[in-house]
């Protein structure tokens, strides 16, 4: 038994098994979202969905991941080879390594660093590259214009990204995720900041390059953008994996520093399965609204995105920190978060009402016959 | 803001309701009585043969030409079994080109001609185009064993 | 001159090409965008890909197999286009139509308009960016009627069902009831889609003051429909010159006011509206009877002379030239294509906005391929 435990004890082999959970773990969360998304939408749509492999076409994942293997990679013969194969991994990896920061329980985790918060917004920053490298070496026109606009849009709404959590960071006082979830306590930091958390799922939407803001992907303009030339296993971590993947942990992180995570409510107190049923609870409504967004609305054109990001979200984001600080120097009582970051919302909300001229009334002239 | 909400609240609310869609090669949609499924002959069975007399109108009437008709002498009227003294002898009909506009039935004199209205005069996939070239037979095996009540136009 | 720093930093306008294979192009449609980054300069459209020669096949055909290609033409307004063959072909032959007749063709044409806009604003969403949603919602109505079309005429695409003098044959024993039903789901039909998007800041965002046409523009390119109606023109083929029965019935026509896409997506959603209205009326009004004229030919022989005639189509004003030299076959027939003349304004309306624009704006004409290249 001691000899077991010192066999775990060991470092390298400590570090090995959480890495292979952490992979297993991903395959399960694409498999998974894979069939979720497809079945959400179709309920949507008032469709039925997957239905024909297993009961309820619950085999359907399985069936796309062999689909999938078993297709021919295909290269364009004018593209840059080095750079073509290189770009799914480019995008897969920092996808990956956000995962090891992020605890799901409070002993579940790879490794708790004091600094996750920034490790997670500055690893997960660099998955820009692999659509980049795609886009570039695909040689082809759509896959460029896709590039160009997913370099611009991923790097402009991290900024928001990263200031929202910064926001939040000054209220918990540290950047290590666990303490964060911890000091959420008795009341999780959405009620403290409903603005940040606007701001924070709106940049990681626009991460996830999901609609309103696939503008990289457009179908109708750019046919797929970056992922255009990809096939077959390629085309999987380029985008099935890295986009599942991205949004499992951009959902988790959510969860953990805004929902608060596996803690609230009596999460150290009931134990690990609480925990675990609670961080599987906020990370599914957490991804079921993106995908529910992602199925209601329609694409903002790409210099919409960039004035929206900008204009309204960055400037949001330094109101949310200005006010944070404000409170937190001179010591108000809590529920000015509540009071500041809820008339900020409501004030995004209005600037969007009001830059967009609706409330007009229809322009509608009807004429009624003689 | 207003708008946008209207929007998710209103794929929340068909989220409720029932699909719509049905799984299509297992579960067949049900055939309206009129359906204009790919043209097939008609077998008179009173006296053991074809309705078709071979008579060329729907040859003559059809838009993209892909009936081809041959007529006889009828045996049977020799034998003074039949009324037709024509009949059809070859009769073929390239489902391939034909458009399905049911004008031969309309032009056919002799009710000889009708449209498949059922499931397997839509369902016509073959790997090979000749085998879409159909004749007396195939036309006629399907109102032979009975499974076809053809509608008439009233 | 540029010193040599200078050329460096120049950039180039890159040509994209978008179809004849593009999600984006309803068919097999296909222009190239001149871009200098993401702003369109030029675009040049290349039509023919879809050229299946109608108009010379009908020449040999009589005027009763000419009429199938009349849908195989429009494929989104069959009865529409049938229509409006039917009636050139009456107008020359001097054919009577029965009541029953007119009032079935009418329903038909109506409901066929407004399957033709359902169409149109699920395909229209898509190209704005809904993940389908729109789209199954506008097909999951357009089903309701294309059943109906099914039960009537035997076929959902292709219908065949009109001819010169009437209608092939009668309508089912619960066309009425059935009708009548359809008319209440789609106006519930169209209130869901109204909900989804009419009134979404993304939407509007993305349709307010894009693909802009003056007035007088629109009527120098000879745009029409739904296109024309959005300029704040209030001409309708159905008010303007009423053929068949037309003149007996009230509806509105809907026009815009600025004569950008978002006012042509609304022009056509009210449209609907009126589409139902006219239906409704009909239905009240619809006689019992026969549905072909007493001493109709047999086979059809037009008497030599030749005949234009316009219908409002979904689209806009579909004609019918008809030249016939006596006999049973057209001389020439001619299709005046709404599409086209409406696709003509592409360039003014897309240059200088965005490629994403570039798609909206060609998903606004609501181009049916086969009617433009015919």
């Amino acid at each position: 038994m001691s000899a077991l435990e010192s066999f775990f004890d060991n470092v390298w082999v400590d570090a090995l098994w959480r890495l292979l959970a952490v992979l297993g773990l991903m395959v399960i969360v694409v498999l998974a979202l894979t069939y979720v998304e497809r079945k959400f939408i179709a309920r949507i749509q008032m469709r039925l969905g997957p239905m024909r492999t297993g009961p309820y076409g619950i085999m359907q994942p399985i069936a796309d991941m062999v689909k999938i293997l078993l297709k021919e990679d295909l290269r364009p013969a004018s593209a840059d080879r080095i750079a073509f194969e290189l770009a799914p991994f480019l995008a897969f990896v920092p996808v990956f390594l956000t995962l090891l920061a992020l605890p799901f329980t409070a002993k579940w985790d790879v490794r708790v660093l004091d600094l996750g918060l920034l490790y997670f917004i500055a690893v997960s920053g660099l998955t820009v590259l692999g659509y980049v490298f795609a886009g570039w070496a695909s040689d082809n026109k759509y896959a460029l214009i896709g590039a160009l606009r997913t370099a611009a849009q991923l790097i402009s709404y991290e900024v928001p990204l990263v200031l929202a959590v910064l926001a939040l960071s000054m209220l918990a006082g540290s950047l290590n995720l666990v303490d964060i979830v911890e000091k959420q306590g008795r009341v999780p930091f959405i009620v403290w900041q409903p603005l940040g958390f606007f701001l924070f799922m709106a940049a990681a939407v626009s991460d996830l390059s999901r609609r309103p803001f696939d503008v990289a992907a457009a179908e109708s303009e750019v046919a797929g953008g970056p992922w255009i030339e990809f096939s077959g296993i390629r085309w999987s971590i380029l985008y099935a994996l890295t986009e599942y993947t991205n949004m499992f942990a951009l959902c988790v992180l959510g969860s953990l520093i805004f929902l608060g995570g596996w803690d609230w409510p009596l999460g150290l107190k009931w134990g690990w399965w609480w925990q675990l049923a609670l961080i599987f609870t906020k990370t599914s409504v957490l991804i079921l609204v993106v995908m529910w967004v992602n199925a209601t609305f329609p694409r903002i054109r790409v210099d919409q995105l960039m004035s929206l990001c900008w204009k309204l979200l960055l400037p949001l984001a330094f109101v949310q920190i200005f006010l944070n600080g404000l409170i937190l120097v001179y010591g108000w009582p809590d529920w000015t978060f509540l009071l500041t970051s809820g008339l900020g919302l409501a004030a995004a909300g209005y600037i969007i009402y009001s830059v967009i001229p609706v409330g007009a009334p229809s322009r509608i002239v009807a004429r009624s016959n003689a | 803001m207003l708008g946008v909400l209207r929007s998710l609240t209103e794929t929340l609310r068909t989220m409720a309701r029932k699909p719509v869609t049905i799984q299509y090669p297992t579960v067949h949609r049900e055939l309206s009585e009129r359906e204009r499924g790919y043209p097939l002959l008609l077998w008179d069975s009173e006296t053991g043969e074809p309705f078709c007399v071979g008579c060329h109108a729907c040859e003559r009437a059809c838009p993209t030409e892909c009936i081809s008709v041959i007529m006889k002498d009828n045996p049977l009227a020799a034998e003074g079994k039949s009324k037709r003294r024509k009949i059809v002898d070859q009769f073929l009909l390239d489902y391939g080109r034909c458009i399905r506009c049911r004008i031969c039935v309309e032009t056919c004199n002799f009710s000889a001609i009708a449209m498949n209205n059922t499931w397997d005069g839509q369902e016509m996939s073959r790997y090979d185009r000749g085998e879409l070239v159909m004749d007396l037979e195939q036309l006629l095996a399907k109102s032979k064993a009975g499974e076809i009540t053809p509608w008439v136009a009233p | 001159m540029l010193t040599d720093q200078e050329r460096e930093l120049e950039t180039l306008d890159i040509h994209v090409n978008v179809g004849p294979q593009h999600p984006a192009t309803h068919g097999v449609f296909r222009m190239v965008l001149t871009v200098s980054g993401e702003k369109v300069v030029d675009v040049v459209p290349h039509i023919g890909y879809m050229h299946r020669g109608a108009e010379k096949l009908s020449e040999g055909m009589d005027y009763r197999q000419a009429l199938i290609y009349q849908d195989r033409t429009e494929y989104l307004a069959q009865f529409n286009a049938e229509l409006c063959y039917c009636l050139a072909v009456e107008k020359l032959a001097g054919l009577e139509v029965p009541e029953r007749a007119e009032y079935i063709r009418v329903i038909l044409t109506e409901l066929n308009r407004i399957t033709s806009h359902y169409m149109f604003v699920g395909a229209f969403a898509t190209d704005i960016g809904v993940y389908g949603t729109a789209f199954t919602y506008a097909f999951r109505e357009r089903e309701y009627i294309q059943e109906i079309f099914d039960a009537v005429s035997g076929d959902r695409m292709m219908y065949g069902y009109f001819r010169p003098g009437g209608v092939v044959w009668d309508v089912t024993d619960d066309f009425k009831d059935r009708v009548r039903w359809v008319c209440g789901q789609t106006r519930v039909g169209i209130d869901d889609i109204d909900r989804l998007l009419t009134k979404n800041e993304i939407f509007l965002t993305r349709c307010l003051d894009i693909g802009v046409i003056s007035k007088e523009d629109a009527i120098d390119y000879g745009l029409s429909g739904p296109m024309l109606r959005a300029c704040g023109l209030p001409f309708d083929l159905r008010r303007a010159e009423p053929y068949s029965i037309y003149d007996r019935f009230q509806f509105d026509i809907p026009t815009g006011t600025r004569g950008d896409v978002y006012d042509r997506y609304l022009v056509r959603m009210e449209e609907m509206r009126q589409s139902v209205r006219i239906v409704e009326q009909a239905l009240e009004e619809m006689p019992d009877g026969p549905i072909m004229p007493e001493k109709a030919p047999r086979r059809l022989r037009l008497p030599p002379g030749e005949v234009y005639m316009r219908t409002e189509n979904p689209r806009g004003e579909y004609g019918i030239y008809l030249v016939s030299k006596g006999g049973e076959k057209p001389y020439r027939l001619k299709i005046r294509s709404s599409c086209l003349s409406n696709l003509t304004a592409l360039k003014q309306m897309v240059v200088g906005h965005y490629v994403a624009d570039a798609v909206v704006i060609l998903g606004s004409v609501d181009i049916v391929l086969g009617e433009v290249d015919r």
